[in-house]
């Protein structure tokens, strides 16, 4: 295919980030209309090359058709929307109604985060897959927080192991998620500063990774409401078909409700540390923008 | 020309569900249609055309289907569906009514 349609249609598959098999469908469709576009323009008299120039210019601008397509297929059912929230509203009930206390729900929140995130992963990887997705990898984070209670010697070794391995999980994780978008992995990492904020209103003074379970108790009405406005976030997320706009949603209400741990820790978290609390949020919203172009996948079909 | 952009524009949806219900159409075959029956007037911007297919298709008006040609190709030809027929007929009604009082104030006679 003529190098300009090529870096034509490599520009739209930039800019679409749809699930992989509608971004093959849209690419092919563009792919049969450009040879449709061509084969009239070379019977009337142009050149390969003309002909090319023409049909790029006849099309308009690739980025503006990639989010228009994209906008047309971004505004998930209310269906979706519920379900992309569906983590962040069990969580948030754990704490507001103290089920936190019983293992037994622990044990089936834990299970049902993780049947769900696997069951996502190997069905497409669709929009409401990330939210669970994010809270999937919340266990690879606790073994390795219960590494340190084991006997002293021993907890080292396990961590020099355990650590590199987590880490390179997790990695690989965010990595495949930027491949499909950038934005799916920062509505994936949305809670994490909010779970740190938390985790460190409630922890024991300089006894990390003890808590103070009264304190938990005390405060697990505020977790709750947190959680549950994530939920509600994530169900506008899931609305919204503006991209700029399911930005922002992520952004404000992430803001607002880091805010919010800070004010109900009561001294707990200094203003330096709600200040880093905030970079981590800016971090892990925008770090997954910056190197998406570096991990994308390139689905490429030639043109027969 | 700007005027009949937005015109195209606002009216983009009842053109193509009216196209696609006269019969099964791919997308470079709607663009010579639109430009042919309307003598030219409705030139739309390429580009244009996937967004608002895809849309329709995703407000469940159309319905994309592919189909092996005789060549080996395969095109995504458009079909309208019965919810895409109800909103057909309720715009036709729309631009009915709106055409005759346009018509009512703007024809020659009256001015």
């Amino acid at each position: 295919m003529v190098t300009a349609l090529s870096h034509y249609l490599d520009s739209i598959r930039d800019n679409l980030r749809l699930d992989p098999s509608t971004e093959r469908e849209v690419i092919s469709e563009l792919e049969t209309h450009i040879e449709d576009r061509l084969q009239e323009l070379k019977d009337n008299g142009l050149s390969e090359e003309e002909a090319a120039s023409t049909c790029v210019g006849l099309l308009g601008s690739a980025k503006l058709v990639a989010r228009q397509i994209y906008e047309a297929h971004s505004q998930g059912s209310w269906r979706q929307a519920l379900l992309a929230s569906a983590p962040h509203l069990l969580f948030g009930l754990l704490f507001a109604l103290n089920w936190w206390q019983g293992i037994g729900w622990l044990l089936v929140m834990l299970a049902l985060v993780l049947a769900t995130a696997i069951y996502g992963w190997w069905h497409g990887k669709p929009t409401w897959l990330f939210p669970w997705l994010g809270y999937s990898l919340l266990p690879v984070v606790g073994a390795g927080l219960l590494l340190l209670y084991l006997p002293k010697g021993w907890s080292w070794l396990a961590i020099l192991v355990y650590i590199p391995l987590a880490l390179w999980f997790i990695f690989s994780v965010i990595v495949q998620t930027i491949k499909r978008d950038w934005l799916q992995s920062s509505l994936m990492l949305f809670p994490v500063p909010i779970i740190i904020g938390w985790f460190l209103a409630v922890a024991l003074e300089g006894k990390f990774p003890e808590f103070s379970a009264q304190r938990l108790q005390d405060l697990a009405p505020w977790i709750g409401l947190s959680f549950l406005i994530l939920a509600a976030s994530v169900a506008m997320f899931i609305r919204l078909r503006q991209r700029w706009l399911k930005v922002a949603i992520l952004v404000v209400t992430g803001l607002l409700t880091l805010a919010m741990v800070a004010y109900y820790a009561g001294g707990r978290l200094s203003w330096p540390v709600f200040l880093v609390l905030i970079l981590v949020m800016f971090g892990l919203f925008l770090t997954p923008a910056l190197v998406e172009r570096k991990v994308r996948h390139r689905w490429q079909r030639p043109l027969a | 020309m700007a005027p009949r952009r937005e015109l195209m524009k606002i009216n983009i949806d009842s053109l193509l569900l009216c196209l696609i219900s006269q019969q099964p159409m791919y997308g470079y075959q709607i663009i010579r249609e639109l430009e042919s029956k309307s003598q030219g007037y409705f030139k739309l911007k390429e580009g244009t055309l996937y967004p608002a297919l895809h849309r329709l298709e995703r407000a469940g008006l159309i319905l994309g289907k592919w189909r092996l040609l005789p060549n080996g190709r395969y095109r995504r030809y458009y079909h309208i569906t019965d919810k895409g027929y109800q909103a057909l007929l309720a715009k036709r009604n729309q631009w009915q009514d709106f055409f005759t009082a346009m018509n009512l104030i703007i024809q020659p006679a009256s001015i």
